[in-house]
């Protein structure tokens, strides 16, 4: 395989005592679209934190695109093509969808090459994600539904080579989700991006992607294809264990 | 908070309007008598300063009281090149010794938010002051300096309109820049700002060391106004908050509201000075209070607010 797109080495976030992320190794190669799941707590969110720069790992080592980004600013990853949303939509409220696509354009995919022509401008980027009817409108009066696609939309404006998707279907309705699902293949199959994918909602997740990796008390537990997971009996027990339910 | 004319054009109408403004302005030392020109001065001076501040804290919401810092140090630059420098080189050194400064420690400061920056930035104008005090006494052998040969109130008041119109020109060429953009993201949320690739801390530190400029070469224009010169005049944190207030009232999110709040707030301050000498500040005190309270975004909501309902009706 060619140099992945993105490689954490033994990464580890520890805040005081507690150990968020505990020694996680992960490649993520061109066009692969990987789920990551976890009981609440396991540790994802912190993990995409450090693989988007917004935090630095206690230790090891975050190799992007083949150079080392350890312990540099949220901004470089951006610029060498990682980049992401959060688990609550944070559009620029007062902009208008426009304005916050073009935000990502201006900055860390202003001189980045693009293969697709979805990535031309805000405008298409837009058109790609269902939203051209709001591109005047202000993003703080979308719908829940319009932001989390708006956010998506904004991280698309990087043109990155990976995407990094926290709970993008999080309190959408069961059609939203399948929705979701769909537009996130469509983010790996026709804009050939690498994506990761962390959602609660394990079923439709399970369904849409090759690959998934498992979160546990910060540890990886699992890495595989979804049928494989699914009978691995580390993660039925961290799953029916620790926290029954932990589907909803 | 309202982004609205975020990278508007000025139309036919507002560009001869504000030819027309600079015109008058211009011509105002040979028209107006000492009281009213020295009236004007001030209308210019809080003009610059709050334009200024607004376009560094008014988009990025960090609440600066360093301007006082930032205009003595001008001011100082003017009083110790009192002998060897001609009056624009002051001004010009002074907006760079201050924006210098504003470089220096904001790589130390900018990381903070909210009260912290506040506060910590409150307390450079008294840090600076009390370092020159320290200095002077100790090394000069002096509590203040002698200005006896200054410019004449013409030269000085068309110095300051000078500044103040660059303030403004940087401001409106800085909200339609890649920079601005950048400014207005951080103050709608830094980190997201930075995930989408913007180099949020040397923006930072360029926005507050353009924004200190003026503030600078304001102080160092304006110290020859005083003949005498010691740190509790120039570094007057009355200054900092009164230039806070005047971007705040007239909305720091806009370039036009700083600028019909100093002229406003000028001019009803040495109204209620001259009419009421002892009722004034209660009254101005009351009168902010009300602002705050019914007109949140600033006089310039005033006609965004209006524009809006047209758009909507």
């Amino acid at each position: 395989m060619a140099e992945p797109v993105l490689r954490a080495e033994e990464v580890s976030v520890h805040f005081g005592g507690l150990v968020a992320v505990d020694c996680v190794s992960l490649e993520v190669g061109s066009r692969e679209l990987v789920g990551m799941i976890g009981p609440n707590g396991a540790g994802k969110t912190t993990l995409f934190h450090t693989l988007s720069g917004v935090l630095a790992p206690t230790s090891g080592r975050l190799v992007v695109a083949g150079e080392n980004l350890t312990g540099r600013g949220a901004h470089i990853y951006a610029r060498s093509g990682v980049a992401r949303t959060f688990q609550t939509p944070r559009v620029f409220a007062a902009m208008s969808a426009e304005e916050n696509v073009r935000f990502g354009l201006e900055f860390a995919g202003r001189s980045r090459t693009h293969a697709h022509d979805a990535f031309d401008n805000a405008a298409s980027i837009l058109g790609f994600l269902g939203l051209a009817d709001s591109a005047g409108i202000p993003a703080g009066e979308l719908t829940p539904a319009k932001q989390r696609l708006l956010e998506i939309g904004m991280a698309l404006g990087a043109r990155p080579k990976l995407l990094l998707l926290d709970e993008v279907a999080a309190g959408l309705t069961e059609g939203e989700v399948e929705l979701a699902a769909a537009l996130i293949r469509r983010v790996r199959d026709e804009l050939g991006l690498a994506v990761i994918w962390i959602e609660h909602a394990v079923r439709v997740l399970m369904k849409s992607v090759e690959r998934v990796v498992v979160l546990h008390q910060g540890r990886m537990i699992a890495d595989g294809a979804p049928q494989d997971v699914a009978r691995d009996p580390a993660v039925v027990e961290a799953y029916l264990g620790g926290e029954a339910g932990g589907e909803a | 908070m309202t982004m609205s004319g975020f990278r508007e054009r000025p139309s036919r109408v507002t560009i001869a309007a504000l030819a027309t403004g600079v015109l008058a302005l211009a011509v105002a030392p040979w028209v107006l008598n000492e009281f009213l020109l020295s009236l004007a001065l001030t209308c210019l001076m809080y003009a610059g300063l709050a334009v200024s501040w607004a376009m560094f804290s008014g988009a990025t919401n960090y609440l600066s009281l360093a301007t006082a810092a930032f205009f003595g140090i001008g001011a100082y630059v003017t009083a110790l090149g009192y002998e060897s420098l001609t009056y624009p080189v002051s001004v010009f050194l002074g907006g760079l010794a201050a924006s210098a400064f504003a470089a220096i420690v904001g790589v130390a400061i900018l990381h903070l938010r909210g009260a912290y920056f506040a506060v910590l930035t409150f307390g450079l104008g008294e840090l600076v002051r009390h370092a020159i005090t320290f200095v002077e006494k100790k090394y000069s052998g002096t509590v203040g300096r002698v200005l006896t040969e200054t410019p004449e109130a013409a030269t000085v008041y068309l110095t300051v309109l000078v500044v103040a119109l660059a303030a403004v020109a940087v401001c409106v060429a800085v909200r339609s820049s890649r920079f601005g953009l950048a400014l207005a993201g951080i103050g709608a949320d830094e980190q997201r700002a930075q995930t989408l690739g913007v180099n949020t801390r040397l923006v930072k530190i360029g926005g507050f060391a353009l924004s200190a400029f003026f503030a600078g070469a304001l102080g160092a224009a304006m110290a020859v106004r005083w003949t005498y010169i010691d740190p509790p005049a120039v570094f007057n944190p009355f200054i900092g908050f009164q230039t806070v207030l005047i971007a705040m009232v007239g909305g720091a999110q806009t370039v036009a509201g700083p600028l019909v709040a100093s002229i406003v707030f000028s001019l009803l301050t040495e109204l209620l000075r001259l009419q009421f000498p002892y009722l004034f500040l209660i009254i101005l005190g009351t009168l902010l209070i009300l602002l705050v309270l019914y007109l949140p975004g600033g006089i310039a909501s005033l006609w965004t607010r209006k524009r809006a309902g047209k758009r909507d009706g």
